[in-house]
């Protein structure tokens, strides 16, 4: 039988939780990485209808350049490329694993688990694609200058067989030759 | 070809006997069995606290970051939009839970019924991850089940809060 000492406990256990979840709920809309960048997942995108098309790089964060797959329709964009801070400085940046140009290592792999990402060379710059699987991919977005894309994984672990158990902690990076973000 | 006990064959000349390589139980030291005895004592005392202990301090862990960054959970909510306010909320509440579960386990608060709630809420969850096919994430959350089940039929428990 539990007893009133242990009762307590619980209560109090109780009562931080409910502390704690309204703090949640202040903040839950906000990632650890996918704030910063702008995820992959559902908490970069802040009561927007999933059909309807938001902008790439997030509002949250101007000045880093992330896709952001478009569940739905929008027009294909192409974003003047203003270099922004260097990836290396940011603090995601132990995060980032390298996706494009080359083969991507095997954790890079496990890191785009559960998302399509199409590059294309084209002149001036970089044509990306990027979804999730099983979604409709959205328009390709260029990006003048553009030389490598990252994928942003806090935690591999989420990431088996090519399911993201929690996109909300991806995103995705473009940098330009000397590293530095793209807008 | 049959031979006689005690009359060493053709082939095993030269080869130390089998029964030289490994002593027999009562040529271990008395020192040496004692100490045996005592640690798988100590680890029979204390094995289902320490799996407790480490149960619970996983149950609080995740229990705590659903709470604070709903956010990065709602993925995993089966069936719902993971962008719903439901998804969050829903994610809140399994956060809220094992928090509390894993107090009541690490506090020692009726810790069998804690480890046979935790049961029910980790076989929910594996099912829910084996829905979309297995995985090393489901695999291992099946581990931390078999932990909590394992527990849920520990009667010797220390470190309890009675009272």
């Amino acid at each position: 039988m539990i007893g009133f000492r242990g009762l307590t406990v619980l209560l109090i256990a109780g009562l931080a939780g409910i502390g704690l979840a309204v703090l949640g709920w202040s903040q839950r809309y906000t990632g650890l990485v996918a704030n910063a960048v702008g995820g992959l997942g559902s908490a970069s995108a802040p009561a927007t209808p999933a059909a309807s098309p938001r902008p790439a790089t997030p509002a949250a964060s101007p000045r880093s350049a992330a896709t952001a797959p478009q569940a739905g329709p929008s027009a294909a964009s192409s974003a003047p490329a203003s270099p922004g801070p260097l990836l290396s400085s940011e603090p995601y940046a132990q995060y980032a694993y390298l996706e494009w140009p080359g083969t991507p290592s095997v954790a890079a792999q496990q890191a785009a688990s559960g998302l399509t990402i199409s590059v294309t060379r084209q002149p001036g710059g970089i044509a990306v694609r990027a979804g999730v699987v099983g979604q409709p991919t959205g328009p390709a977005h260029f990006y003048a200058n553009g030389r490598s894309v990252y994928v942003i994984e806090s935690s591999l672990g989420d990431d088996a067989a090519n399911v993201d158990y929690n996109l909300g902690d991806d995103g995705l990076v473009v940098t330009d030759a000397h590293g530095r973000i793209l807008q | 070809m049959s031979q006689r006990k005690g009359t060493p064959g053709p082939t095993a000349v030269g080869r130390p006997r089998q029964k030289a390589a490994s002593p027999r139980p009562d040529a271990v030291p008395a020192g040496v069995r004692a100490a045996a005895e005592r640690a798988g004592s100590v680890a029979a005392d204390w094995a289902p606290t320490v799996g407790r202990l480490l149960l619970g301090l996983v149950l609080l862990w995740f229990g705590y970051h659903e709470l604070v960054r709903p956010g990065e959970w709602t993925g995993y909510v089966p069936v719902v939009n993971a962008s719903s306010s439901l998804a969050i909320i829903m994610v809140l509440a399994h956060g809220w839970v094992l928090l509390v579960l894993g107090v009541a386990l690490v506090a020692g608060i009726v810790p069998r019924v804690a480890a046979a709630l935790a049961s029910v809420l980790l076989l929910e969850i594996v099912i829910s991850l084996a829905v979309s096919g297995i995985s090393d994430t489901t695999l291992r959350d099946l581990g931390v089940l078999g932990l909590a089940i394992v527990l849920t039929g520990c009667e010797r428990q220390r470190l309890v809060l009675r009272g």
